[in-house]
């Protein structure tokens, strides 16, 4: 097992060091580095001043260099300044992944909740009412836009309220956006403030990986229960509850614990779209507020971490599915 | 982007195939069996026609401003639909946003689909060092966050038509090119194939001959799925204004401004979103269905 897990390490560093190249070449693709974008927005900087603040910066150097020395620095956990909030990155990201976290780790509950059971109870009654319901669904929760669906349910239980008509239903009008009332003292008010700003933003987040998940335990499912140990313990005489709980399922949730575990970064990576709808001051929104702002230091250093996000689940991913599935080999 | 199958209807039982069938015949009789498939494909018909015919159909140009009227409700001053914060119709709008996005969608979705084939034959065919690169590239492109690198693509070269097509084709390919990969390692060792290898065929007739025919049934429904998928991405770029600029409008930047007038004028953001909605929901009811008439067995 140690050794397994050795050799996918050894494995990812081919795979980082080609996405640190690629993370590289979209910062110096920009157009115009970060001297240039200096001297357009202010006039008085003369011509000898330009030269000096290259070579300061080392955009003089040939780019072989450059890649190296930003190598560097981002593995020691220098991400660069960000022009725009003239803050280092780093500083503006740890202000932020904690409101990510919030967002993303109820969504994923969410999501896991719902679509466990449903995916369950559809595989096992196969083409009945409800399986249609929630195939429907997941074909739902793939096609819808996010940021459609995000605005819709803003509208829907922000902006048209009928229930505001009816005395004292009003405090069911969700905020539109943002993170939390200003002047809610903390403790418990705090929690239950954050609670009403959360629901909407989670629901809009987790719709996604609910439909592939629901998606994934049904056909995961519908496999096991086919299976010839499946068919053993039923003729065993073993109560269905039994068969189902202890025999199928467990084994039905190996697959899922991949997708699940892969899918984890991807909630990060989908963050961006639904914490700009929402005015959610997250992660996300850092990198859509970066790129449109043009400050592509800042944007690429949200990318490179999101990319190391995903990476480290896929190794997660990778142990888990082995750790679970004794027919796995690992060596 | 391939993400969005899911097996809806029970897989027909296989019709006893006739003497002389062919393949695409019984996939054929398979498809139409298939009601959803059916029925998304004709609203995609309907779709494209409306996009085609836009100037004929359409009541207005679509950079017509009706400076009178800005925010006419629906069915209000002869807008059907009504008209948006600059007196646009918004019924006209969606007309031409229509040839947009789905020229995207189809554009993009095929560049994908033709790099992927690409990466997932010659990977698959010549295996060995070549292929050990190339599917450490595709690890590679699938570790990336993609959207955001879209995003970021989409500020510096984005606004054009075809630079959207591009980007998003480039970073698409990803989940195809695994597919044929897969394929042409199950075929390429085929009696056929060793046989026409034994018969002197190059190793292009090979390729295009034998393989690639057989390797066409993911390849297809692979493309139909990315379709819908490249809808989306080109929506959700334009929504954040790095896609398609306006004047021109796609259903995305139609969106744009739509969340800061949801209070007064709700309209200007429901019917873009449905057009998304509804036209990546058909090409996902299609695929699925082409999935299950041409090999249901797929795993996309």
């Amino acid at each position: 097992m140690q050794r397994y897990i050795l050799r996918r390490l050894l494995q990812m560093i081919p795979i980082a060091l080609g996405i640190s190249i690629l993370m590289f070449a979209l910062l110096t693709l920009a157009p115009g580095d970060p001297v240039d974008l200096l001297i357009a927005s202010d006039p008085r900087v003369k011509p000898q001043d330009v030269a000096r603040l290259k070579r300061i910066y080392g955009l003089d150097q040939p780019i072989h260099i450059r890649y190296v020395k930003w190598l560097g620095r981002t593995v020691r956990g220098d991400l660069g300044f960000s022009r725009t909030y003239k803050e280092p990155v780093t500083h503006l990201m740890r202000d932020r992944i904690g409101n990510s976290l919030w967002l993303t780790v109820t969504a994923f509950f969410l999501a896991l909740l719902v679509a466990v059971p449903v995916g369950i109870y559809s595989a096992l009654r196969q083409y009945s009412f409800l399986d249609y319901l929630a195939t429907t669904f997941t074909f739902f929760g793939v096609s819808i836009p996010v940021f459609w669906f995000g605005i819709m349910m803003i509208y829907l239980f922000a902006v048209w309220h009928p229930w505001t008509a009816i005395g004292g239903l009003s405090r069911l009008v969700l905020p539109p956006g943002g993170i939390s009332t200003p002047g809610v003292p903390n403790g418990l008010p705090f929690y239950l403030d954050r609670l009403r700003y959360m629901i909407l933003p989670s629901v809009v987040l987790a719709l996604l990986s609910m439909a592939t998940y629901t998606r994934y335990t049904r056909s995961s499912m519908l496999e096991v229960i086919r299976q010839d140990y499946v068919r053993t313990a039923r003729s065993k005489g073993l109560a269905e509850r039994t068969v189902i709980n202890k025999h199928a399922l467990r084994n039905a949730l190996i697959p899922l614990v991949t997708i699940v575990a892969l899918s984890i970064s991807g909630l990060f990576a989908g963050a961006p779209i639904t914490e700009t709808v929402f005015a959610w001051p997250g992660v996300g929104r850092l990198l859509v507020d970066s790129v449109i702002g043009g400050d592509y230091v800042a944007a690429q250093a949200v990318l490179m971490f999101l990319a190391v996000l995903v990476l480290v689940f896929n190794l997660v991913a990778d142990v888990g599915y082995a750790l679970l599935d004794p027919r796995i080999r690992y060596d | 982007m391939a993400r969005n199958a899911v097996t809806l209807a029970p897989v027909a039982p296989a019709a006893p195939a006739q003497a002389g069938e062919g393949y695409w015949r019984i996939a054929w009789r398979r498809l139409r069996k298939h009601h959803l498939a059916m029925g998304g494909l004709m609203v995609i018909v309907v779709l494209i026609a409306a996009a085609v015919f836009a100037p004929w159909i359409a009541p207005y140009r679509f950079e017509q401003i009706d400076l009178l009227n800005r925010f006419a409700r629906p069915f209000q001053a002869g807008h059907l639909l009504g008209t948006d914060d600059l007196g646009h119709d918004v019924l006209t709008r969606l007309l031409y946003a229509g040839r947009v996005s789905l020229l995207v969608g189809f554009a993009a979705a095929f560049s994908a689909v033709a790099l992927g084939t690409l990466v997932g034959v010659v990977a698959g065919f010549y295996g060995g060092i070549i292929d050990n690169i190339l599917m450490r590239l595709t690890d590679i492109v699938l570790t990336l966050p993609v959207f955001g690198v879209l995003l970021l693509l989409g500020r510096y070269f984005g606004g054009g038509l075809i630079a959207i097509i591009v980007i998003i084709g480039l970073f698409g390919w990803t989940v195809t090119s695994r597919l044929v990969r897969g394929e042409i390692l199950k075929l390429k060792h085929l009696d056929y194939s060793d046989a026409a290898r034994a018969l002197g065929a190059s190793e292009t007739r090979i390729i295009f001959r034998h393989l690639l025919p057989n390797a066409m049934a993911p390849i297809i429904v692979a493309a139909t799925l990315d379709v819908g998928g490249a809808i989306l991405t080109e929506a959700a770029l334009s929504y954040f204004g790095v896609g398609i600029q306006p004047p021109t409008p796609s259903w995305g930047n139609m969106l744009q401004n739509a969340q800061s007038y949801l209070w007064t004028s709700p309209w200007l953001a429901f019917w873009p979103g449905m057009m998304i909605f509804l036209t990546v929901l058909c090409f996902n009811f299609f695929g699925d269905g082409l999935r299950d008439a041409l090999d249901p067995r797929l795993k996309i």
